[in-house]
């Protein structure tokens, strides 16, 4: 060869050699195209899902903002000032039969009395509840006069809106007679309105009536035969007196209210945000309030990490620092094995047994010291949140052992030639070391539970309501319903563009939004405090 | 091979302080806090086989480590010079499959490889400097009271007291004194093992055992840890396994040679270097192999 070469004419340095092209690209160029096609997919994808989910969950401010104001138009906010009123009422009579509940359960329990005689020693007590009760009768049934009054006036609007929609189509279709031909009437809200307010001096009057009536039904409140009891008497009778003593405003904000006022445009996003109630298919007025959705999923998120971190990081430490290598081998693929199962059987599975078996344990007498139980709802917070634990578990053990594994042997070691204890070890040098990597482990854990659906659908309970805090501890034995549940149980029904189908819109984008900042912060996490290795 | 004079003067006291485990440990803080006296076997051991699963890393090891001296562990590589050094304090416990099969490793006529030894006592008394430099990702403060924090010392004044002895004594005091907060991972590469050895003198063990110490480190990192060396042999028995024959002989007072699991020469480094017994060691030595 070298010898061909000394003698021949110098070869040239590269051969120049024909490449098969495919529409003009040579190989190379081909497979380069292949993988850049597949990522620019990825990218179009995401891209459209988020123009989609804005598109159609933006259109709901505006929609929820003309709901608003036909709320306000049609005189809804107006009698809700009196509902409002009335319920309060209501709370407090709710309050003075909690009274009665614990007066009849110290006269069972403690005093040992048949049921009757301590239905008997409570008839005083009973009289002066319905006496505080009716009190509150004469503006009831003027409240359900002006419900029947405001609805007819958005009915007849909602109707208007309908016929206009009609004429829209129609003169889309080209039909301008039959167009013509839908009778259109423009809803006179200020004539409609007149006789709605013209009852406000026969409601000031009764609601002073009303005033006195319940501050004289406080003076005979009767004795209460317990100290504890009596100071929740005393409780219920400055509770009363704030409350007649707000009635005034309640006539100031009647005597105030303009359906002219126009509705401001953060009001729609507030009422979104901020809205406490979650009501739809109502006769009366629908409420878009995201806040019980969202305290659904952050209760049913907190009680799972609260019972998945410590078993995740707990067993990840473990494997990674104590168990034998045989240990390892059986131990780690169980726990990667939970995530293999259906979400869907795992809903069916607390259901089936887990709600059923922690209601049984709830009712067991000695445990009755825990909070909360015993409970009677089968499904709720609690049940919920043991089975996303099972989900959280394999991505947290996992995550959290990678971190563990990544702290290098070396200070191992030198912890323990220092006389550094197994657990010394453990606590003082690997877990600090790797607690960027546990804390972004738990916070996607956290993620896997917020967007997972079936389970909280199935196990949740599904009730639209903010739990009640006051009960402490056991508010996890209440049910909710949650952002992932709401979606998956309401969309098939809603109908397209309608401001509860964008309403659901926004509740994904809520999600879609949280889930984003959950791993945003965990990379942040591991980014700023990953140890540099000497 | 000069003794020091304080050391000799108290030749017969305290021999036995080093007593495992039940035996309450002697006071660390007294002066010297260390009652084997210059020159007098500290370490012996005797017909020791070591075995990684099924292959035998050593093979009838005799030796006995001298107090206050430097002993150096020299050969090629895989001869099993770290692995001995690793039995001195257990550290081989911590890797799945190594057992002592045969023969004992005393410490003050202690067997360490009893039962009943508690290891995070003797590891106490028998500190370690590693290859690499791995200072723990916290302040270089709490680097050096890591020991002693374990120990359940916690008073200020004394931590502090002790921060800055050991880090005079480990010739790093001048050089972070200012920076005692800032982590132990920010110093240079010469520094951190400074730092290392700090760490394992503020424990005041009895003997400190230097795998390599100087392998990862520029010339003159490694002239400033030989330098250390030299100072700390008055305090503290060292056994120092190196690749680096000038090193060995340079900072050492007796050599042992290894080859294949072997011990096949320990004698003083002097003889080792310029006068080998065995035709294996010069062949070593004198750079013909290894």
């Amino acid at each position: 060869m070298s010898e061909s070469n000394s003698t021949a004419a110098p070869a040239a340095f590269a051969v120049q050699k024909r490449r098969l092209r495919l529409l003009g690209l040579t190989l190379d160029d081909t497979i380069k195209a292949f993988f850049g096609g597949n990522a620019v997919v990825a990218i179009v994808v995401l891209t459209l899902i988020t123009i989609f989910l804005l598109r159609e969950g933006l259109g709901f401010f505006t929609q929820n903002s003309q709901s608003l104001r036909v709320y306000r138009q049609a005189g809804l906010e107006y009698v809700d000032f009196i509902r409002a009123e009335v319920d309060d009422h209501t709370a407090l009579t709710r309050y003075l039969s909690d009274l009665r509940l614990r007066q009849f359960t110290a006269l069972t329990e403690t005093k040992q009395l048949p049921l009757e005689e301590a239905n008997a020693a409570l008839a005083t007590f009973d009289a002066f509840a319905d006496r505080f009760g009716s009190t509150v009768d004469p503006l009831r049934s003027l409240l359900s006069d002006l419900t029947e009054q405001a609805t007819a006036i958005k009915t007849k609007f909602i109707v208007t809106g309908d016929k206009k929609e009609e004429r829209r189509q129609l003169l889309a279709e080209g039909k301008t007679a039959e167009a013509a031909a839908v009778q259109i009437e423009e809803t006179d809200f200020a004539g409609e309105l007149k006789p709605l307010l013209a009852t406000l001096p026969a409601f000031k009057e009764g609601n002073r009536e009303f005033g006195r009536a319940l501050l004289a039904t406080l003076d005979g409140a009767p004795v209460m035969p317990a100290p504890e009891l009596a100071v929740r008497m005393g409780k219920l009778k400055q509770l009363t007196r704030a409350y007649v003593a707000g009635l005034p405003a309640v006539e100031h904000a009647l005597e105030t209210w303009d359906y002219t006022r126009p509705i401001p445009a953060w009001k729609a996003v507030s009422s979104f945000v901020f809205g406490r109630q979650w009501l739809t298919a109502s006769f009366w007025q629908d409420w878009y309030g995201v806040i019980p959705l969202f305290i659904g999923s952050l209760m049913v998120s907190i009680v799972a990490l609260v019972l998945a971190v410590p078993l995740g990081v707990g067993a990840a430490i473990y494997i990674n620092q104590v168990a034998t290598l045989r240990e390892q081998r059986i131990i780690k693929p169980c726990i990667e094995f939970i995530s293999a199962i259906p979400s869907v059987v795992l809903g069916f599975f607390g259901i089936a047994v887990l709600g059923q078996a922690l209601r049984a344990l709830s009712q067991v007498s000695w445990l009755s010291w825990m909070p909360g139980f015993p409970y009677s709802e089968r499904l709720n917070i609690l049940t919920a949140g043991c089975l996303l634990a099972l989900i959280a578990v394999p991505t947290i053990f996992t995550l959290a052992e990678d971190a563990l594994n990544n702290v290098p042997r070396a200070f191992k070691e030198a912890s323990f030639a220092l006389g550094a204890s197994r657990l010394q070890t453990i606590v003082k040098i690997i877990v600090p070391a790797s607690l960027s990597g546990i804390i972004s482990a738990v916070l996607l854990g956290l993620g896997r539970v917020v967007g997972e659906t079936m389970v909280v659908l199935l196990c949740a309970g599904n009730r639209i309501a903010i739990p009640d805090f006051t009960a402490g501890l056991s508010v996890v034995t209440q049910p909710v319903h949650t952002m992932t549940g709401i979606i998956a149980q309401e969309m098939g029904e809603v109908v397209r563009g309608s401001i509860h189908y964008r309403a659901l819109f926004v509740v994904g984008l809520v999600l879609f939004a949280l889930s984003l900042l959950i791993n945003y912060v965990a990379q942040g996490i591991v980014r700023k405090y990953r140890i540099s290795i000497g | 091979m000069d003794i020091p004079p304080s050391a000799s003067a108290k030749s017969s006291a305290g021999k036995s302080a080093f007593s495992l485990p039940t035996v309450a440990v002697p006071s660390v803080s007294a002066p010297g806090g260390l009652a084997a006296p210059a020159g007098e076997a500290l370490v012996d051991i005797s017909h020791l086989d070591f075995f990684y699963q099924t292959s035998q890393a050593l093979h009838d090891i005799n030796l006995k480590i001298e107090a206050k001296k430097v002993t150096a562990f020299i050969g090629p590589s895989g001869c099993g010079k770290s692995t001995l050094l690793r039995c001195l304090n257990r550290m081989n416990d911590l890797i799945d499959g190594t057992r002592v099969a045969r023969g004992t490793i005393k410490i003050h006529g202690v067997d360490i490889y009893q039962p009943d030894v508690d290891v995070i006592e003797l590891r106490k008394r028998v500190g370690m400097v590693f290859q690499k430099s791995n200072p723990f990702p916290k302040s270089i403060y709490e680097n050096i009271t890591y020991g002693l924090r374990l120990q359940g010392l916690n008073d200020k004044a004394k931590l502090d007291a002790v921060v800055e002895k050991s880090l005079r004594g480990a010739a790093l005091w001048d050089e972070v004194k200012d920076r005692l907060d800032s982590s132990g991972l920010g110093l240079s590469g010469g520094q951190q093992q400074r730092l290392c050895i700090a760490r394992a003198i503020a424990v005041e063990p009895e003997v400190i055992l230097m795998d390599e110490p100087c392998s990862a480190l520029d010339p003159v990192a490694t002239a400033k840890v030989e330098e250390l060396i030299q100072e700390l042999r008055e305090r503290f028995t060292i056994v120092i396994v190196t690749h680096n024959m000038q090193q060995a002989a340079r900072c050492s007072d007796k050599t042992a040679f290894f080859y294949l699991g072997k011990l096949i020469e320990f004698a003083a480094t002097r003889d080792i270097f310029t006068n080998p017994a065995n035709a294996q060691t010069e062949a070593y030595v004198s750079g013909r192999f290894g």
